[in-house]
């Protein structure tokens, strides 16, 4: 039984307008799906098929063409304070230190606030994301982690209801993502944050999401389908890749970067698809030696599942 | 290392500087022209340039000896038409920071509002490409006539040349503020007041310094200008004075303060920029 | 000509302590109150008369309608029955002597002309009079019109068209200005370039760049009298170009200019200094032609008559002091340093003594190359008028009468010069010669109209 969602994403559709085209295609059509509270969703596609545009609109930073984005129940008019926003580039203000990025956060929320509170509120969250110690310096005297850290605690610090997450560790090197992806997971997991994520790294799909959703590239984008996380909620960055579903589940993402984002509109030919309900798929190993897929083998059980 | 470099170059200056010396003194020796035989009466009522062939332009020697005169005793005043130098360069300072200080509580806000909307942006811009070139010395007539006072209209003159750099510089900063702040602002639900103080001005605090910077450097210039039309005190009248005498050696020794005093401002508003700036 | 051809007593102290100039101290003159009096009273009831029927007709121009249809003494009927004069003149009697300002700014150009204005501040004749007076350099004679305009001047020094110009709104706003003293007669020069000390005979000058003070003075028009004398158009086949004159000298080493009609000391600056050669002095073209003025606004003097009155007196016994040939070399010394003419004393000790190098070897001996004589003849502002009409600076009809007896107060310094003991001219017209021409003050117009260059029909 699905417990009333968080976020409901109904009919969205974004078009930018053209120079010379009174009706442009638009960037992604007709896109649907909710988010229950809780849960860590993760956006998968394509640089080009609106992902960060999307991110934006949930974001209240950018309006739709048509549709609607439903948090509690209501309509988003705007930005807000309760959907907090980690963007790709760190986006810190270099004026300001450590603290002071996170305390403007913190007094924008609760602007009552006496100076001993707003303190107080940026050392719990400077010590979580693991920055004790270099709350007086400037963003450039940071790494690129570091500065994405602070991002995370200024984001967090905001006791926020959503945390929005565009591509957050793309800018960074390969071992600073592999220790951020796991401090991210390990906050959410504690806090039960509800989280929508962008990315085009699988693995860290894999690792953090409860659910992925599949965004064919664009013109017209749609949601090819929502991938449920069939490894154990009980996961780490060590133990991860061992799971017998890991495999099937990356392959059934990579299966679909490579080739199914591009060649949608083939598949759509072949199946009755709704929009408002793209297919649940749930990929698994009931094999325990955990075969790697290959396109023709058959041996692999999907289990399509399609939702009521 | 570094202070080898430091070194070498002020070393390289010291000798060039020498050889400029060396150059003027030479200079004015040759200048020296060749005199007819005068009559020992006419040439008792006649000057040095005439009696010896002198050049005009004093060497080295007579300049240096003439800024040991000022410096030695600055501050004396005998009556209106006589101050020391620095009595005259201190009241020429007094009305560049009046007027700058005006430029800069108007050309602030005024530039905060061109750079946040584009409307205001359009309906001010013709006016600000049209007053801009004007040159102080073609203001001060019309300061005159309505204003009457010297020492206000000088104030004023200041006041519109140095206004522009700053208003310029100000709406271009405020303009140009990385939009990912601002998202950052408008998702934390920033009220517009906050957003100014806190995010606009601080982004665009390097860039409005700039402008300031410049403006002070312009406010010097004209003042000097502005003094030699009006009269009155200041070292712009200074000038002017020792003009009337034809005393090369003095104009000198004001040009060179003046000079110094410009750096001294500019160099006062470098240290000021390097508070407000951050690297990104 | 000179109100000073009477032997001045040397013995007797210039300066008595005294406003009146009649008594050996403030004390004397305090006991002597009646006689004071006696000798004041006139100017004193004319200034508030003036003051009165300025109000009641709004201006000269209204007044002298009214006097025109009625006359004299019904206009003086009529407006004791509404403003008792007599009261008026009782009560300014009773606060005479008592000045309305003791510390006055007064402006002044640095060139010898001004010796007056100038020395009267180092030589205490300002301070004798009971005034506190700050002599201000002013930059060049737009400003001091600017100055005085807005009353940031008191008084100041000016070209004697300057007063004229200003009353009649030529070249500036229409304001009622006076001219209670000239400063200085004579004292001007043509100064050439030493390239063209071949070129004596104007004729050779057409094309030239000649270059005088400001439009209205005297140094305008007597270079263009002279340049149409030797037929010469000013307009047409020379140049004229205003130049402040601390410039000139500039210009000239510059060659800018090829010459110039000039106050000194920037005649003898550009001899000192090797550049220039004086080709005339003034007192060639005219000599006795007044140059330079003392003014102040017509709302000043009527509404200050006691410190005017002082001021006026202080100017005068400078003038007179001045026009002394043996204090000379005093006042040379005295107006040279920095904060008055600064420039080097020798030079204006040669133009104030008149023994002076000439530029192309010889030294001469002029000794009233320059004078001072404060009598501001009504025939000096007229014959100014006809040059204005004749150039074309004034286009409109003139009341040549009129205006000059308006601006410039002859008859006021008559009275003030009879009660500091000195004996003023009985007239305040009379004929002049100039560059061998009669000016007959009382034909105007056919003045205007008998020169052969002219920017007005014949």
């Amino acid at each position: 039984m699905d417990q009333k969602p968080v976020i409901r994403v109904e009919g969205l559709t974004k078009a930018f307008p053209q120079a010379g085209d009174p009706d442009p295609a638009p960037v992604f059509e007709d896109i649907w799906f909710t988010v229950q509270r809780g849960e860590f969703v993760c956006l998968i596609g394509h640089s080009g098929c609106g992902k960060t545009t999307f991110l934006n609109i949930l974001a209240g930073l950018e309006r739709e063409s048509a549709g609607a984005v439903i948090v509690n129940s209501e309509e988003i008019v705007g930005p807000s304070l309760s959907r907090a926003v980690i963007f790709q580039g760190h986006a810190l203000m270099p004026w300001m230190s450590v603290a002071g990025n996170i305390a403007f956060a913190v007094k924008s929320r609760w602007p009552t606030w006496g100076k001993a509170g707003v303190r107080e509120q940026v050392q719990k969250f400077v010590d979580l994301v693991h920055l004790t110690g270099e709350e007086d310096k400037k963003p450039s005297q940071l790494s690129g982690g570091m500065k994405q850290r602070v991002g995370i605690a200024r984001a967090l610090s905001i006791e926020p209801e959503i945390l929005l997450m565009d591509e957050p560790f793309s800018a960074l090197d390969a071992l600073t993502r592999g220790s951020l992806q796991e401090e991210v997971l390990n906050i959410c997991a504690r806090s039960g944050q509800t989280t929508l994520m962008i990315t085009h790294d699988i693995d860290e799909a894999i690792l953090l999401a409860d659910k992925i959703v599949l965004m064919t590239n664009g013109p017209k984008a749609k949601i090819c389908e929502i991938v449920e996380n069939t490894l154990p909620s009980e996961r780490s960055r060590q133990n991860f890749h061992r799971h017998p579903n890991y495999y099937p589940m990356r392959n059934h993402l990579i299966e679909f970067l490579v080739n199914r984002s591009k060649n949608f509109a083939a598949e759509l030919a072949d199946e009755s698809y709704d929009p408002r309900h793209p297919p649940i798929v749930r990929p698994q190993a009931d094999n325990p030696a955990g075969k790697p897929l290959s396109g023709a083998d058959t041996s692999l059980t999907l289990d399509l599942k399609k939702a009521g | 290392m570094a202070s080898s470099l430091r070194v070498r170059a002020s070393l390289i200056s010291l000798i060039i500087f020498g050889g400029f010396l060396a150059a003027w003194h030479f200079a004015v020796q040759a200048s020296t022209t060749g005199v007819e035989a005068m009559d020992p009466a006419y040439a008792a009522l006649m000057g040095r340039s005439a009696t010896t062939g002198a050049s005009a332009i004093p060497g080295p020697g007579a300049v240096a000896w003439e800024i040991w005169n000022h410096v030695r005793d600055p501050f004396y005043d005998k009556g209106p038409n006589d101050k020391g130098l620095g009595i005259q360069l201190g009241y020429s300072l007094a009305r560049v920071l009046i007027g700058y200080a005006i430029a800069v509580v108007v050309a602030v806000p005024l530039g905060f509002l061109i750079g946040m909307s584009e409307l205001v942006y359009r309906a001010l811009d013709p006016f600000i490409q049209v007053l801009k070139p004007i040159s102080p010395l073609a203001w001060m007539p019309l300061a005159l006539y309505t204003l009457k006072d010297s020492s206000i209209s000088s104030i004023f003159v200041i006041f519109i040349c140095s206004v522009w750099p700053i208003l310029l510089n100000t709406s271009f900063g405020v303009a140009a503020v990385r939009r990912e702040w601002l998202n950052v602002a408008k998702t934390l639900e920033v009220s517009r007041l906050r957003l100014m103080l806190f995010v606009i001005l601080p982004a665009a605090a390097p860039t409005i310094m700039t402008g300031m910077r410049i403006a002070v450097s312009i406010a010097w210039l004209v003042i000097v200008a502005a003094e030699m039309l009006v009269g009155g005190t200041g070292i712009g009248y200074f000038v002017w004075n020792e003009w009337n005498n034809l005393s090369i050696t003095s104009i000198l020794v004001a040009i060179l303060s003046i000079g110094l005093i410009g750096m001294a401002l500019d160099q006062a508003l470098a240290w000021l920029s390097k508070i407000f700036a951050y690297t990104e | 000509m000179s109100a000073f051809d009477d032997p001045f007593d040397k013995d007797k102290p210039l300066a008595t302590g005294c406003p009146c100039g009649r008594h050996a101290s403030q004390a004397a003159h305090d006991a002597d109150e009646t006689a004071s009096t006696a000798t004041g009273d006139d100017l004193l009831a004319r200034c508030v008369e003036t003051a009165v029927v300025n109000q009641v007709f709004g201006g000269d121009l209204g007044r002298r309608r009214f006097l025109g249809a009625f006359g004299a003494g019904t206009a003086a009927a009529a407006i004791s029955q509404f403003f008792p004069l007599d009261a008026a003149k009782a009560l300014a009697a009773e606060t005479k002597g008592q000045l309305e300002k003791t510390k006055l700014k007064v402006g002044f150009v640095p060139i010898t002309c001004a010796t007056p204005i100038i020395m009267a501040h180092p030589m205490g004749f300002y301070s004798k009079f009971g005034l506190d007076v700050e002599v201000i350099k002013t930059a060049g004679w737009a400003v001091s019109r600017d100055k005085s305009l807005s009353g940031e001047y008191d008084a100041a020094h000016m070209l004697t068209p300057m007063p004229l110009a200003i009353s009649v709104g030529a070249g500036s706003t229409q304001v009622p200005w006076t001219m209670p003293a000239v400063e200085n007669i004579n004292g001007q020069a043509i100064t050439l370039h030493m390239k063209h000390k071949d070129k004596r005979d104007p004729k050779m000058w057409k094309g030239f760049k000649l270059a005088v003070p400001f439009d209205y003075s005297m140094h305008n028009f007597l270079l263009r009298y002279y340049l149409a004398e030797h037929g010469i158009d000013p307009d047409t086949d020379v140049q004229i170009r205003v130049l402040p004159p601390p410039e000139m000298v500039a210009n000239l080493r510059a060659e800018n200019v090829d010459g110039y009609l000039a106050p000194d000391p920037f005649n003898q600056r550009a001899v000192y200094d090797g550049i220039g050669f004086i080709h005339i002095l003034s007192k060639e073209i005219w000599d006795g032609h007044p140059c330079c003025a003392f003014a102040a606004s017509r709302q000043f003097v009527v509404e200050n008559p006691n410190t005017f009155l002082a001021l006026f007196k202080s100017i005068i016994s400078a003038t007179q002091y001045a026009s002394d040939k043996n204090n000379r070399t005093e006042i040379a010394k005295a107006i040279s340093p920095r904060n008055y003419l600064n420039q080097p004393e020798t030079v204006v000790q040669q133009v104030l003594t008149g023994n002076y190098a000439d530029g192309l070897g010889k030294v001469q001996q002029v000794p009233d190359r320059i004078d001072f004589n404060a009598f501001p003849w009504h025939s000096m502002a007229v014959w100014i008028l006809t040059q204005m009409k004749r150039w074309g600076y004034v286009k409109e009809d003139i009341d040549y009468a009129k205006v000059a007896e308006d601006v410039y107060l002859a008859t006021d310094a008559q009275k003030v010069m009879k009660d500091m003991g000195l004996t003023p001219p009985a007239e305040t017209y009379e004929k002049y010669t100039v560059m061998g021409k009669e000016f007959d003050p009382r034909e105007p117009d056919a003045y205007v109209k008998s020169f052969a260059i002219s920017r007005v029909a014949g």
